[in-house]
């Protein structure tokens, strides 16, 4: 995952085919929808890493649309918000129901390359620490198998040692009949 | 960050050691530091010697607590490992009632007490609570008293509240029975009262006598062993054995062995899963 899959979802073809732009030369994977319906449609079809979208468009879905939209179908994507300038309350609203960031209008490139590094940054760290867990848990289940394994075969070879002492220490049998029982014993086992 | 001086690992061992009988190899002195590091700075200590005599010097003990807190590892699951709970609801719950219920003073009551030693945040003791109240729903008949207990007091804290993030949520239990057992609480899950009232949680180091803590039938004591040298992990088990009742059952991590360790328990396989029973 070096590269995320971006969608990038605005009304606007100017600012889209900017964004778009600006993001390849970065390396990353892009997509667009022109608007929140065509965002939805294309978010149920397959997995983007990130979400970028504006949040006002027209169409009846609008960024809050998309991001919630994009939040039931897979809780994996990230959703990061372009909001017109001054409206920092409506981009609030957007981080309580889930967006991961928000930029304002109008967009300063480094700051939102900055933030998709980070985005990228803590899914890395999300998937080496569900990799590690998956690990451990394959590690431990295989090696209960074997220690439990072993517990057991160790109590029962435990009993023939008794069950072995026992029978050399068998008073009134001849020596060499107490040996004879012990190794027929042993050839049952 | 604070770098530990070679000199200052033995000493800072020793009293970990000392407080909560968790062992720290030197190899390991770098776990010192990870778990150290924020505490140190917040409690404005400039070394590792500073911070030890600021911990021992104390009379509340406040700092001891914090160290506790920060050395144990909280690594636990609702249902963590399926086969234990399987074997409590197919294997020792059945086989404990049956049993007890014949020769109880008043026939066909039990009252089944059950110990979950290393009780963590309190996965355990509730996945415990969820499956006996799954097999036995309200029958009246049958009581149970459910301890946790452990050495962290945040621990104790978080277990006795029944609150926990997502992340604690995720993994493990399966979604009809976080919907069935749990209530949403501002982007946590709060188990609910029916399981909560059925537990009860406790500070207790595994370390000390275990005094005025009557007999289990049943005891938990998994993943914690691990921490402790083998001296003491026969003075654990041994301990145990003492508050196991004769018929009861222990349970130990799936990857833990009581091989020359307590010769008076014998283990015990029922399907994939093993138990141990007094000898």
């Amino acid at each position: 995952m070096t590269f995320l899959k971006i969608l990038v979802v605005d009304d606007d073809p100017v600012t889209r085919t900017l964004l778009t732009k600006r993001l390849i030369n970065e390396g990353y994977t892009i997509d667009t929808a022109e608007d929140g319906r065509v965002a939805i449609e294309k978010l149920a079809r397959q997995f983007y890493d990130v979400v970028l979208t504006d949040l006002i468009m027209p169409g009846g879905v609008d960024g809050i649309g998309v991001l919630e939209e994009a939040k039931r179908i897979n809780i994996k994507t990230e959703v990061v918000l372009i909001t017109a300038h001054g409206s920092v309350d409506n981009a609030i609203e957007a981080m309580k129901k889930g967006a991961v960031d928000y930029l304002q209008k109008p967009i300063n490139f480094d700051e939102l390359f900055l933030r998709l590094d980070k985005i990228r940054n803590l899914k890395m760290l999300v998937k080496n620490a569900s990799d590690l867990r998956e690990a451990m848990d394959v590690t431990e289940k295989t090696s209960a198998e074997t220690i439990q394994d072993l517990e057991i075969l160790v109590t029962e070879l435990n009993g023939r040692l008794s069950a072995i002492r026992a029978t050399l220490l068998q008073e009134g049998m001849a020596p060499e009949s107490r040996i004879r029982q012990v190794l027929d014993g042993l050839d049952e086992a | 960050m604070v770098k530990i001086r070679p000199e200052e690992i033995k000493v800072l061992s020793n009293y970990i050691y000392n407080v909560s009988g968790i062992t720290i190899d030197a190899s390991k002195a770098y776990l010192l530091e990870t778990r150290f590091g924020k505490l140190l700075d917040e409690e404005g200590c400039k070394s590792y010697s500073e911070f030890y005599h600021k911990a021992k010097s104390d009379p509340r003990r406040m700092l001891e607590k914090k160290i506790i807190d920060a050395i144990t590892t909280n690594e636990t699951l609702f249902f963590r490992d399926t086969s234990p709970f399987d074997l409590l609801k197919h294997k020792i719950l059945p086989d404990l009632i049956d049993v007890r219920s014949g020769k109880g003073t008043r026939p066909g009551t039990t009252n089944l007490k059950i110990w979950s030693s290393a009780c963590s945040t309190g996965q355990e003791l509730y996945s415990i609570a969820i499956v006996i109240k799954e097999l036995l729903g309200n029958n009246g008949n049958h009581k149970t008293t459910l301890m946790g207990t452990d050495l962290s007091n945040a621990a104790v804290a978080q277990a006795s509240a029944g609150t926990y993030n997502k992340f604690e949520i995720e993994r493990g239990l399966p979604r009809e029975k976080l919907h069935r057992y749990f209530t949403p609480a501002g982007g946590n899950w709060k188990i609910k009262d029916e399981i909560r009232a059925m537990a009860s949680f406790r500070h207790m180091n595994l370390m000390q006598p275990f005094v005025g803590i009557g007999k289990f039938d049943i005891i938990f004591c998994r993943n914690v062993a691990i921490y402790f040298t083998l001296q003491d992990r026969k003075k654990l088990f041994d301990k145990i054995a003492d508050v196991l009742e004769p018929d009861g059952y222990l349970l130990i991590g799936s990857t833990e062995s009581l091989t020359g360790i307590c010769p008076r328990f014998i283990p015990k396989r029922h399907l994939r899963s093993v138990y141990y029973q007094l000898q």
